[in-house]
């Protein structure tokens, strides 16, 4: 197990790094028309450039970590108890682990032109 | 034998934000706007993922979500994420022992030097500018 001081570094990095990401992909939806920058063929070809993808991918990961030990922390404040704490726990790492895993999904998928 | 009492207040405890004070409406805030960011950080990636379903299912989804109820929820967003952001920089400065005073001898009224003026101020700037992210996103989502 993880130490709880070593989750908060983690905690802290994630809210960080995404912040500093977010800002570039809200920027990307004002280079342009907020409407036309979300058509499909804007979108497709967004996705079509890697840099972005990586962004999107990164975005992902970070606020999905970040999201999740966040619940994960407000759940542990309202109740206590050893087996209340690992239900938590491991909930919220694999609520994680899959919402990860659908989001790549997307990415994937539509960078590498499958859709 | 010792009798229990059950005096957990629980979830009720929790929801009060008067109490005590700004602080506390803070720490209240910031669980409500993570939660609704995490909501909304489900749905967009759910929203997303039409797009793997072609043109037809995309824009379908973007008439559902492009309407002013939609605009709404993402100005709600925009100020959450903003009242979030400025709102966790501080929290980040305070545990790591930046603001919030240098320790000494408790004297009465007992008032906690960490919950200073520096602190209260950061708190409703955090507000303050969610509000004004909050006007921008209506001029940028309406005005067009």
């Amino acid at each position: 197990m993880i130490r709880e001081s070593m989750i908060m570094k983690i905690h802290y990095a994630t809210a960080l790094g995404s912040v500093a990401l977010v800002v570039i992909h809200v920027l990307f939806r004002l280079t342009q028309n907020f409407h036309d920058s979300l058509k499909f063929d804007n979108v497709i070809t967004n996705y079509s450039l890697l840099p972005y993808s990586i962004l999107l991918e990164l975005i992902l990961i970070l606020i999905s970590i970040h999201g999740f030990n966040g619940l994960r922390v407000i759940l542990l404040e309202l109740n206590q108890g050893q087996k209340y704490e690992t239900i938590i726990t491991y909930g919220c790492l694999a609520s994680m682990i899959a919402l990860i895993t659908y989001g790549s999904r997307t990415i994937l998928m539509t960078s590498m032109g499958m859709i | 034998m010792n009798k229990q009492h059950n005096n957990r207040i629980g979830i009720k405890a929790w929801l009060n934000p008067w109490r005590y004070g700004i602080e506390r409406f803070a720490y209240w805030l910031m669980r409500i706007t993570g939660v609704g960011l995490l909501v909304y950080f489900i749905m967009h990636i759910y929203e997303t993922s039409s797009i793997l379903d072609g043109k037809e299912i995309w824009n379908k989804m973007l008439d559902l979500t492009q309407t002013p109820e939609g605009h709404l929820i993402l100005v709600l967003v925009i100020g959450m994420s903003t009242f979030h952001t400025i709102n966790g920089i501080r929290i980040m400065l305070g545990h790591g022992g930046i603001g919030v005073g240098k320790a000494s001898r408790p004297d009465y009224p007992y008032a906690p030097k960490s919950q200073n003026m520096k602190n209260k101020l950061c708190i409703y700037a955090s507000i303050g500018l969610a509000a004004l992210a909050m006007l921008y996103s209506v001029e940028v989502m309406f005005g067009e």
